[in-house]
């Protein structure tokens, strides 16, 4: 051990020349052994049910009708993909994503910059507050949205019938447009507390000399925000914003307690969820949901590859 | 800390009552509604006219025509989440363990295996998983879902720890090994201690993360057994099947919220800095 | 130890469990599990279970529409014939088709549902009309409502309650929405482009485009039908009996005035075409014995002593859900809390069942999706639209 005043793993292993392989190798040794567990779990929770779904969707099988399951090929994902409702709930889905992360990504900058800068008797405060919507279950903050839109128990329509195009004859759930506020409201509401953590852990990464120094030499605040913070912090938006995007690509419980898709509000999770759990049609409910996962992988290339987002970052100067 | 001028303060006040509306309306909603009579659901006010526990009879009193589905999921809610949490923490703590402090090839893909379990869409586990735990008769038990939920909990986990796990001061262990210790009794006696704490908000972020779950309640579950609250709370009804449950969900969603709420008061400070780190260190 | 699968009530399934269990000093113990609120869901749920041959299941409460599915590939215990005897004495006819498949009785008639057509008095004598003499039209109720500035109570929400609606005013108006329910899937035929499917949407279209629901209507289940009844802009109704006892629990703890209750007429589903007898919605649960059951004996026992006409007598004044046997009805406590025990019998009597298909869910949703909002139903093109959306869907052609 001439080392031991190395914090660093890889450069201590730089200095052992000597014992390096014996060395790592009992080292990796370890690392699979305690990582090992964690890794199968994953791997067994999440790529064995994909390759079945990929198995499943081969076939022509309606769970009540076990005996004419039939190999079709691809013929499933013909029929998706042919379907207009497919695009649509694709379509919806897509704008949903797009509209709360764009609002989600403002707002939680703003909650962002209170929580980083609150003086310190209010930061408690505010932080509790910030981060109750976000223990709160979706379920619970879908029927609470929904409560109060209702047009028969909610109270909004009295308390805006003076809006334009509000009347307590407005029913909000009654049309694609309105329906989809609410839902989005409610899904905003939820999750821009995480999205504002997250860009919380860019701000406070920010330099405060840059600031400071960018301060001192007159820039005022909008010039100090967008010259210095910003760029600073793209790594944690770029993050923030994935993470928020394939969160919400996957949205199924709001729509689910509020419509459930009619008018229009269908989404992919929820047609996913009717063809194979509730119309049982195990075949063409899996090529939806392999449809969805390819969806996913295709935003995480893009973002990847065309944006740069550095998922993995830590990784690589990890320990 | 410098002295705030009354324009700040005034500022800071109104920022503070914005915040303040904005995260908690939707829960006084909510908890309006859990004390209107039922019959009096339809008179578009927000606080009840008349204000009654009626819906909180139902679903705790002996005898309220939600009681057992309430109870029950309650229970089972507490339980496969607790387990689930647990598990997910553990087999996180040793992987984080070894991505922090260990180099090892294939480490890089662990994290990335991670990352990538995260953004599953769940929809696309459910149907597969609802067929073979049929199979094998998984289907409608707890082992049933707490297999799912590592789904959930594992990752976000592992990438938590690992960041707790970089800022450990690991001289401590390196010491305890010059002292003649093995790594693993290192680990035990000089790093556990150090690590508790997020270990412990870890679990917390993982716990808030399982029970907040409702495709695969509502999916891979059908009774009483294992039915947790989320789903549970779609199966309620009014005093005939045709009458809206508005109240008694509304007096269930406040009781679940109750413990989340402590559970943020009590360590805001915690989970701030487990969320911010597993995300931009990670 | 039996398991019974009920659909959530006020109590009642599980009181009479109770009681049967008393009844049978120890031989067997009937214990419920509660399914969910919504029919589709519940239809859901069992078919999960069944499909996993799952021996818990014992007892189920099945909505009448969903028995084929259960029934066709075996799900359902064969009813002995000495149990089909003594189950089928004395039940409405629309309670016996509901229970059957392939000619064959497949579960046993517990209760019977139906819609009757309901109104506040006072609006019915200010537009003329006497429900209670003689029977009304679509056409007579939407007109009379339009005049007094009223809403029309109707379910418009896209959900079961709107098939329900759809197969009432097309088996109103002398049509069928399958023509030959027994079919397999691809060769299913609708009844919807001919001129009773185009009655039906012409006052569906005409209920929602002349905004005569109020705008609550496209979300407007058989609850939220019952409040606008209740409300200031209240004049005729179809919906279940449930209606009654929940209007009664509002007047006794205080919500509404006994006026209310005293204007709350009822009469017999409105007719379509003046003159030919309506075709009254019919809903209910049967009871089917889980084939995969280790007891399945002592659960037709069992399900025997559920469907006593005493117990559905108790059933209905307890929980407003009527009897399918005609014996209940005689019974005091029926006739003192429904006073319109009778005209439930009537209406049970012409009760028209939805289609009796495996594929039900289907063709029920495939409905749901083409006919919602009402406002946009149109007599020319929506029955065109749902016969070719259902028909592809049943041939794997199309998502549903």
């Amino acid at each position: 051990m001439t080392t031991v005043a190395d914090k660093r793993p890889d450069l201590r292993d730089a200095a052992a020349k000597a014992g390096r392989s014996d060395r790592a190798r009992s080292e990796a040794r370890l690392g699979w052994l305690l990582a090992g567990p964690a890794f199968i779990v994953m791997l067994a929770v999440t790529l064995y049910p994909i390759l079945q779904a990929f198995y499943d969707s081969l076939f022509n099988f309606r769970l009540t009708a076990p005996d004419d399951r039939s190999f079709t090929g691809l013929n499933n994902y013909a029929v998706v993909l042919s379907d207009p409702l497919f695009w649509q709930a694709l379509g919806v889905t897509v704008f949903i994503t797009v509209v709360t992360v764009v609002i989600e990504l403002l707002l939680g900058f703003a909650l962002a910059l209170v929580m980083h800068r609150a003086i310190t008797q209010l930061r408690g405060l505010l932080r509790t507050a910030i981060l109750v919507p976000y223990g709160i279950i979706t379920v619970v903050s879908a029927f609470a949205w929904f409560y109060a839109f209702d047009i028969n128990s909610g109270y909004v329509n009295h308390w805006f019938a003076w809006v334009p195009g509000i009347s307590t004859d407005l029913n909000w759930f009654a049309q694609q447009g309105t329906s989809l506020f609410v839902i989005i409201m409610s899904e905003i509401w939820k999750t821009t507390p995480f999205i504002s953590l997250l860009l919380l852990a860019g701000l406070s990464q920010v330099p405060t000399e840059l600031e400071e120094a960018a301060e001192v030499d007159g820039a005022t605040w909008w010039q100090r925000l967008t010259r210095v913070v910003l760029p600073n912090m793209k790594a944690a938006i770029m993050v923030a914003v994935l993470f928020r995007a394939l969160d919400a690509f996957r949205i199924f419980d709001n729509v689910f307690i509020m419509t459930n898709g009619a008018n229009g509000t269908e989404v992919l999770s929820l047609l996913a969820y009717r063809t194979s759990i509730g119309r049982l049609e195990i075949g063409l409910g899996s090529a939806i949901s392999v449809l969805l996962f390819l969806c996913v992988i295709l935003i995480c290339w893009v973002a990847v590859k065309l944006f740069k987002v550095d998922l993995a970052g830590g990784a690589r100067g990890a320990g | 800390m410098k002295q705030l001028s009354t324009r700040a303060k005034i500022a800071w006040a109104l920022i503070t009552i914005f915040v303040l509306a904005y995260a908690l309306f939707p829960i006084v909603s909510i908890f309006a509604t859990s004390f209107k009579l039922p019959s009096q659901l339809n008179l578009g006010l927000f606080w009840p006219k008349t204000w009654t526990t009626v819906n909180y009879e139902e679903i705790l009193a002996p005898g309220g025509s939600a009681q057992t589905l309430f109870l029950s999921s309650l229970r089972n809610s507490i339980g496969i989440s607790l387990i689930a949490t647990a598990i997910a923490v553990v087999l996180a703590t040793l992987a984080a363990y070894a991505i922090a402090r260990l180099d090892f090839p294939g480490k890089r893909m662990v994290l990335l295996t991670a990352l990538g379990v995260s953004i599953f869409p769940v929809i696309s586990i459910v149907t597969p998983l609802f067929n073979l735990w049929r199979n094998i008769g998984l289907y409608d038990t707890w082992l049933g879902l707490i297999i799912p939920y590592l789904s959930l909990t594992l990752p976000i986990s592992i990438w938590t720890l690992a960041a707790f796990f970089r800022q450990i001061p690991w001289e401590l262990e390196q010491a305890a090994q010059v002292d003649g210790a093995t790594t693993w009794q290192a680990f035990r006696k000089a790093i556990v201690p150090l690590a508790a704490p997020g270990v412990f908000t870890t679990a917390l972020i993982a716990f808030f993360i399982a029970w907040n779950d409702f495709v695969y309640g509502i999916s891979l579950t059908s009774t009483d057994r294992a039915r947790p609250v989320p789903a549970a709370l779609a199966f309620f009804t009014g005093a005939s099947q045709f009458e809206e449950p508005t109240g008694s969900i509304s007096a269930a969603a406040i009781i679940v919220t109750i413990p989340v709420v402590i559970l943020v008061l009590l360590f805001q400070r915690q989970i701030v800095s487990g969320l911010t780190q597993g995300a931009v260190k990670g | 130890m039996l398991t019974w699968y009920i659909n959530p009530d006020d109590g009642g399934q599980a009181e009479i469990a109770k009681q049967c269990t008393e009844a049978a000093n120890g031989e067997y113990v009937i214990e419920v599990s509660v399914l969910p609120r919504d029919a589709s869901a519940q239809r859901e749920q069992l078919a999960r279970r069944l499909a996993a041959k799952d021996s818990s299941i014992d007892i189920m409460s099945l909505d009448p529409p969903f028995v084929p599915e259960m029934a066709e590939p075996g799900f359902l215990a064969p009813v002995p014939d000495d149990v089909a005897q003594r189950v089928t004495e004395n039940v409405v006819a629309g309670a016996l088709a509901g229970a059957t498949w392939d000619d064959k009785l497949v579960s046993v008639p517990f209760w019977a549902n139906t819609q009757l057509l309901w109104y506040r008095k006072s609006v019915a004598a200010a537009a003329g009309l006497d429900p209670a003499k003689a029977p009304v039209t679509w056409d007579q109720i939407m007109t009379a409502s339009q005049d007094q500035d009223k809403y029309l109570a109707v379910q418009g929400t896209k959900a079961e309650s709107l098939t329900v609606w759809i197969n009432a005013l097309v088996a109103s108006a002398g049509g069928s929405i399958l023509e030959n329910p027994e079919a397999p899937a691809d060769e299913l035929t609708l009844g919807l482009e001919s001129p009773a499917g185009e009655a039906a949407a012409t006052i569906i279209g005409t209920i929602g485009k002349e905004n005569l629901g109020g705008p609550a209507l496209p979300t407007e289940d058989e609850g939220a039908s019952l409040s606008i009844f209740q409300g200031d802009k209240g004049s005729f109704m179809v919906n279940w009996p449930f209606v009654w006892s929940a209007t009664k629990a509002g007047v006794e703890d205080g919500t509404f005035e006994q006026a209310l209750l005293d204007d709350v007429g009822w009469a017999l589903y409105p007719q379509v075409t003046e003159g030919q007898p309506s075709a009254p919605p019919y809903g209910g649960i049967n009871l089917g014995i889980g084939a995969f059951s280790n007891y399945v004996d002592l659960s037709y026992k069992a399900a025997e002593c559920i469907v006593t006409p005493e117990h559905q007598a108790q059933y209905f004044a307890t929980n407003g859900n009527p009897p399918s046997n005609t014996e209940a009805y005689d019974d005091p406590a029926v006739t003192e809390a429904f006073p319109m025990a009778d005209v439930i019998r009537e209406s049970l009597e012409l009760a028209v069942p939805r289609p009796q298909t495996p594929y039900y869910n289907e063709v029920s949703t495939g409905l749901q999706q083409t006919w919602h909002p009402p406002s946009a139903v149109d007599p020319a093109t929506t029955p065109t639209e749902s016969t070719d959306l259902i028909t592809a869907v049943l041939r794997g052609e199309q998502l549903l």
